[in-house]
């Protein structure tokens, strides 16, 4: 550690010797301690007691040849005349830190370049890895994005016809019929604005308004009562007045979400209960419900806990995205074979605000 | 008048006497007459035992029991006065001269 030091200390203690035995001759004619502007020294007679000292550094050791001490580096040297008393020799010089700098500084290059290949290797692995998985999703995406326009036109066609159909002459068989079309087109079209939502959402501005809560669900569970009527669920209405500012097409996405997920996954002569106050709205119903466990996994998208229904996933993954968008809460409570309540708190507004 | 001078010429000679060390009593009135002179005895005793300790020891087993062996002096300086007789200092008026002799020439105050 010392090696470089070693013989040049060595050099200065054996130039300090010779101006000692110069001192000692000529002493006490002479009397000033040879000092060098190279290094510091201090001489030590053989009981440990200091003669005179130049240290800049005054902690000393007899134990050892060559130490460290503070910013400085000690060199004790034995002598065997004992010029003015002195046995030990101290040479000091301040420590050269060329070599902890510049170790340092290797260390920390070496050790950036080594942190940057793996990091570049760890971003090349990933990305073989997580190849495949995001493929699927990209696919899944073009599909959905690619299937998405081709099917308004019709979905809408259906609907408006169905409407303008004279429900009066039709036979009760016909009736049925025009029912179940009207069901599975209203089906579509949810899945079609969810769809609409996720892919074409990103390119269309927010226009936040305060909408009352209580006239948008008499509305969605107006539109959704044949879906319901068709599996037999009831709704069951709770409502207060209560207003939120947001996108009037956001919430009712969140609205359709919950209560098609309502109908969906509730039994047949199942219930919904709807319930609305200042500062949330609950969808509760009586359906199959899932595990605690995979509650918070309901709000990733593609996830669907029962394949028996129709849909791809999407829905609760579009109401998560727009409950944290203004910054809502959820809170989803779900027994199995029991039901699910999905309840969202918002903060208390009015229309008049 | 005699008998007041030769009074006070005695007590001043008294007063002197008192005041004088072991050291200048013992040491100094000898070793003025010889080449090596105290100062420089010192300094090859500084060099040989380096602590106050040691030289005083040292120095105090040698004029208790001098030999030419224990002598730092050289082969000349002894052929010519050869090795000084044993002292007749008592323990403790040897450790006042050397306490003296080591007050004197140490070097310790003298450095600059």
């Amino acid at each position: 550690m010392f090696s470089n030091q070693r013989t040049q200390l060595s050099n200065y203690a054996n130039q300090q010797v010779k101006a000692l035995k110069h001192l000692h001759n000529d002493f006490p004619k002479r009397t000033i301690y040879p000092r060098s502007r190279l290094f510091s020294s201090a001489i030590y007679d053989i009981e440990g007691h200091k003669i005179f000292s130049i240290l800049k550094n005054p902690n000393i050791s007899f134990e050892k040849e060559i130490y460290r001490v503070g910013e400085y580096i000690h060199f004790v040297k034995s002598l065997d005349d004992y010029y003015l008393g002195a046995k030990y020799l101290f040479i000091e010089i301040p420590e050269d830190l060329t070599w902890y700098y510049n170790t340092i500084s290797n260390i920390i290059t070496f050790g950036a370049l080594i942190f940057i290949m793996l990091a570049m290797f760890g971003f090349f692995f990933v990305k073989i890895l997580l190849r495949p998985m995001n493929e699927s999703v990209q696919l899944l995406d073009n599909f959905i994005k690619d299937t998405t326009h081709e099917l308004n036109t019709p979905i809408s066609a259906i609907l408006a016809n169905v409407e303008m159909m004279d429900m009066e002459s039709m036979s009760e068989r016909n009736k049925r019929r025009l029912n179940r079309i009207n069901v599975a087109a209203k089906t579509v079209s949810h899945l079609y604005h969810d769809l609409t939502y996720l892919t074409l959402s990103h390119n269309r501005e927010s226009k936040d308004e305060w909408i009352d809560l209580k006239q948008l669900i008499y509305d969605r569970v107006e539109y959704f009562a044949i879906l319901a009527g068709a599996k037999k669920v009831t709704f069951e209405l709770d409502l207060k007045e209560s207003a939120i500012f947001i996108d009037s097409v956001k919430i009712a996405r969140v609205l359709d979400n919950l209560i098609s997920n309502a109908i969906k996954y509730n039994k047949r002569n199942g219930t919904i209960y709807i319930v609305l106050r200042k500062t949330y709205f609950r969808v509760q119903d009586t359906g199959i419900g899932i595990k605690s466990e995979k509650v918070q996994e309901i709000f990733e998208r593609y996830t669907r806990f029962n394949t028996s229904e129709g849909g791809f996933g999407i829905g609760l993954n579009i109401v998560k995205g727009i409950i944290d968008e203004y910054n809502l809460q959820i809170n989803v409570e779900s027994k199995l074979d029991v039901g699910t309540t999905i309840q969202v708190n918002f903060l208390q507004g009015t229309l008049d605000d | 008048m005699i008998k007041i001078l030769f009074l006070l010429f005695s007590f001043t000679i008294a007063i002197f006497s008192k005041t004088e060390t072991v050291y200048e009593r013992n040491c100094v009135p000898c070793h003025r007459y010889q080449p090596a002179s105290l100062e420089k005895m010192f300094m090859t005793y500084l060099k040989t035992y380096s602590g106050e300790l040691s030289v005083k020891t040292t120095l105090k087993e040698f004029l208790k029991n001098p030999t030419e062996k224990d002598s730092l002096m050289s082969e000349i300086f002894l052929d010519r006065f050869s090795v000084k007789d044993k002292t007749t200092l008592s323990d403790k008026e040897l450790d006042e001269a050397l306490e003296r002799y080591w007050e004197l020439y140490n070097v310790k105050s003298k450095l600059k």
